[in-house]
């Protein structure tokens, strides 16, 4: 119904234009004093040293990326497994082909020594 | 079961799975020939699409029919031109040349498993192999800043847009218990108050769409992604990744949603009011040519909106007909900045100055293709905007088609800049712009494509037609 | 525990992960929030399942096939974050604007 969506225009305008005229009237009163401490991040009252990232080795994150993907498809496992008396032999070769596309995956990570540690 | 139905399909994955096998056993010099050797599949598997049956199959989950083939016909198309214009980009600027076809291949196999859905989770799921894949690709310039900042800008926006979309999917499954297009439509004709749950998951839905389409206020990947991805898959993304988001959407909303058309359609006006607005003007502003292709094929989407909020036989021959005409001119002009690019390294507008003493085919061609996304007759533009407006026309919505022309006449004017630079600016520099055999195909098929379709529209419009005739209107 | 309980559960996740999505100027944050989006999605499949169509499985299915794909996007996710982490040697989001929006 278009007038249902006339009351979601008139509660934009309304947003919009209180965020606008707040900020108008906060930058009247506000006293505008930055200094180097100030403009600091927060750090629990401490001196913020150094940068939070570490760097590990490159290989450590492709085999966990490798796993998350061969990790999950073993979800489809489940409920077939579960089925697989009353699903017969159709079932079985769907699967068949499923983890064959899952292997060649897997030989062309090997291939591409995406799992050699180094 | 009807297994044959999906043969094309089936091939083209095993294809892609082809090249990835090859690219094994070639030496890293020869590897540019995957190229052409993924062309050789697309060209099976048009063969494929066209002669296999039609009918269903998995229940009613993939339908193969006129609607599956036409977008199947264009979103090989598009990826057949893609990879003409990728193989020299490919040659001199990509490492990994091997899964770079493979990836174009199955976001091509996702397009086509989408286009044939007709159930939520298998549209869901051809959708996701669409646009991962395509995620992949925009980062594919691994030591580029821009590629990389490109793909993670998409990958993001993409997540959370398919988010979003699934919470809407979820919210309509629990409205209609049924994932099931045409269960979905049962249930909903039934009912007569839709209910607040309804008008949040179509909100959701809508929003979920739109980010794929790149419409207006759901745009502001696009500009980025298509600056900072490799060209050729800025152009197979500027059409493909837009056409697997129509068709998504088009069935969705016409094979299952007519029901309630008073929820959507005011939504979808607005839409594409912003969009051919918002596109069209920002367009203006562009020095980078890649960027202002991005804004006008944004404004784009906005005509294609047009069509889609008037929901009739003639609003989805329509769409589907201005795809096919937009592949052809958008794929074109693409491929003329790619051919520049090869040869100068640069996307500056500024740099275009005197193209036309320079190559004057690359200057023609891409004269007739900004032409023609313009819709000026007798190219194929203008048939495919004419059909749009007028399926908006029949629906009495003047004021929209108002907005399309006024904002048409506006794209003219961003257009003309890069003419006018290309015949009236001196060149700086007076060496011809070098193209490969593979461009000059990409740039012939596209340029007998936007005058065919222009000149002799008819048997295009009547075998679409026959694809939107798919759905009770 | 009725239909609505897992319903405002999904709700109140998926305006957290939204929330997320929008402050977090970490690249694996924003990462964590889409999946908190996913997951919503997931447990109103499961809900809707359970309580409106009890004799079918398509909700369930659907969310497997959900945890799958989301898998699959988060590890072609982190595998872009890595690659911005090499180019830019740090992934907070808004030092990655190289180009202008």
């Amino acid at each position: 119904m278009p007038s249902d969506y006339a009351y979601v225009g008139l509660f934009l305008i309304f947003g919009v234009a209180f965020v606008l005229i707040t900020f108008f009237f906060a930058r009247l009163l506000r006293p505008s004093r930055p200094n180097p401490i100030k403009n600091r991040s927060y750090e629990c009252g401490e001196t913020a040293v150094g940068s939070a990232w570490v760097q590990y080795n490159v290989s450590y994150y492709i085999y966990a990326l490798i796993f998350v993907i061969f990790d999950v498809e073993l979800v489809f496992l489940f409920p077939w497994a579960a089925a697989y008396r009353s699903l017969g032999l159709f079932a079985f070769v769907e699967m068949f082909i499923f983890i064959m596309i899952l292997v060649f995956g897997l030989a062309y990570a090997w291939r591409k020594g995406a799992l050699k540690w180094v | 079961m009807n297994l044959t139905l999906i043969i094309p399909e089936i091939f083209l994955f095993l294809w892609a799975l082809l090249i990835l096998f090859v690219d094994f056993f070639t030496a890293e010099e020869k590897k540019h020939r995957l190229g052409p050797l993924s062309l050789v599949g697309i060209v099976i598997t048009v063969v494929l699409v066209v002669f296999s049956g039609q009918g269903q199959a998995f229940g009613e989950m993939f339908s193969a029919d006129y609607y599956s083939l036409s977008f199947a016909i264009i979103f090989l198309g598009s990826a057949f031109l893609a990879i003409c214009t990728s193989i020299d980009f490919a040659r001199e600027r990509i490492k990994h040349q091997g899964e770079y076809y493979a990836l174009i291949l199955l976001s091509t196999v996702g397009m086509m498993f989408l286009a044939a859905s007709r159930e939520l989770l298998s549209m869901y799921v051809s959708l996701e192999l669409t646009t991962i894949s395509l995620f992949v690709l925009s980062a594919y310039l691994k030591t580029d800043l821009k590629s990389s900042e490109a793909g993670l800008k998409y990958m993001i926006l993409g997540a959370a847009s398919s988010a979003i979309l699934l919470y809407g999917i979820s919210l309509l499954y629990g409205i209609t218990g049924t994932t099931v297009l045409k269960g979905i439509q049962a249930e909903l004709v039934g009912s007569a108050f839709p209910g607040p749950l309804l008008v949040i998951s179509l909100v959701f839905i809508i929003a979920g769409f739109s980010f794929k389409l790149a419409a207006v206020p759901f745009h502001m990947w696009a500009p980025d992604v298509y600056e900072g991805a490799p060209t050729p898959i800025t152009a197979y993304l500027s059409v493909a990744s837009k056409g697997a988001g129509l068709a998504a959407m088009v069935r969705v909303f016409f094979g299952s949603l007519l029901p309630v058309t008073s929820e959507w359609i005011p939504l979808f006006m607005a839409l594409a009011t912003m969009t051919m607005v918002l596109g069209n003007i920002v367009a203006i502003r562009q020095s980078n040519i890649k960027r202002m292709l991005a804004y006008s094929s944004i404004a784009q989407v906005g005509y294609i909106l047009v069509a889609l909020s008037a929901a009739s036989e003639l609003a989805t021959t329509s769409m589907i007909l201005y795809l096919l005409v937009y592949m052809f001119a958008n794929i074109g002009a693409f491929a003329v900045v790619i051919a520049f690019y090869n040869h100068s390294g640069t996307d500056e507008i500024c740099e275009y100055a005197g193209l036309s003493r320079r190559s004057p085919f690359l200057a023609i061609s891409l004269v007739i293709f900004f032409l023609s996304l313009v819709g000026i007759p007798p190219l194929a533009g203008f048939v495919g905007k004419y059909l749009l407006f007028l399926a908006a026309i029949q629906k009495g919505y003047y004021w929209l088609v108002g907005v399309a022309v006024l904002t048409s006449v506006i794209s003219l004017f961003y257009y003309m800049n890069v003419v006018r630079q290309m015949y009236f600016r001196k060149p700086t520099k007076n060496d011809p712009v070098k193209v490969s055999w593979s461009l000059r195909l990409a740039l012939v098929l596209s340029l007998i494509g936007v005058i065919a379709v222009g000149v002799y529209p008819d048997p295009f419009v009547s075998l679409i037609s026959k694809a939107a005739s798919v759905f009770v209107y | 525990m009725t239909l609505y309980h897992y319903l405002i559960l999904s709700a109140i996740l998926f305006v957290i992960g939204m929330y997320g999505l929008l402050t977090r100027r970490n690249a694996v944050g924003v990462l964590m929030s889409i999946e908190l989006m996913f997951n919503a999605a997931n447990i109103n499949f499961v809900a809707f399942s359970k309580f409106i169509t009890p004799n079918e499985f398509i909700g369930q299915i659907f969310s497997i096939f959900v945890i799958t794909i989301a898998a699959a996007e988060a590890a072609v996710g982190l595998a872009i974050v890595l690659l911005i982490y090499r180019n830019y040697k740090g992934i907070e989001v808004d030092n990655i604007n190289f180009m202008k929006w």
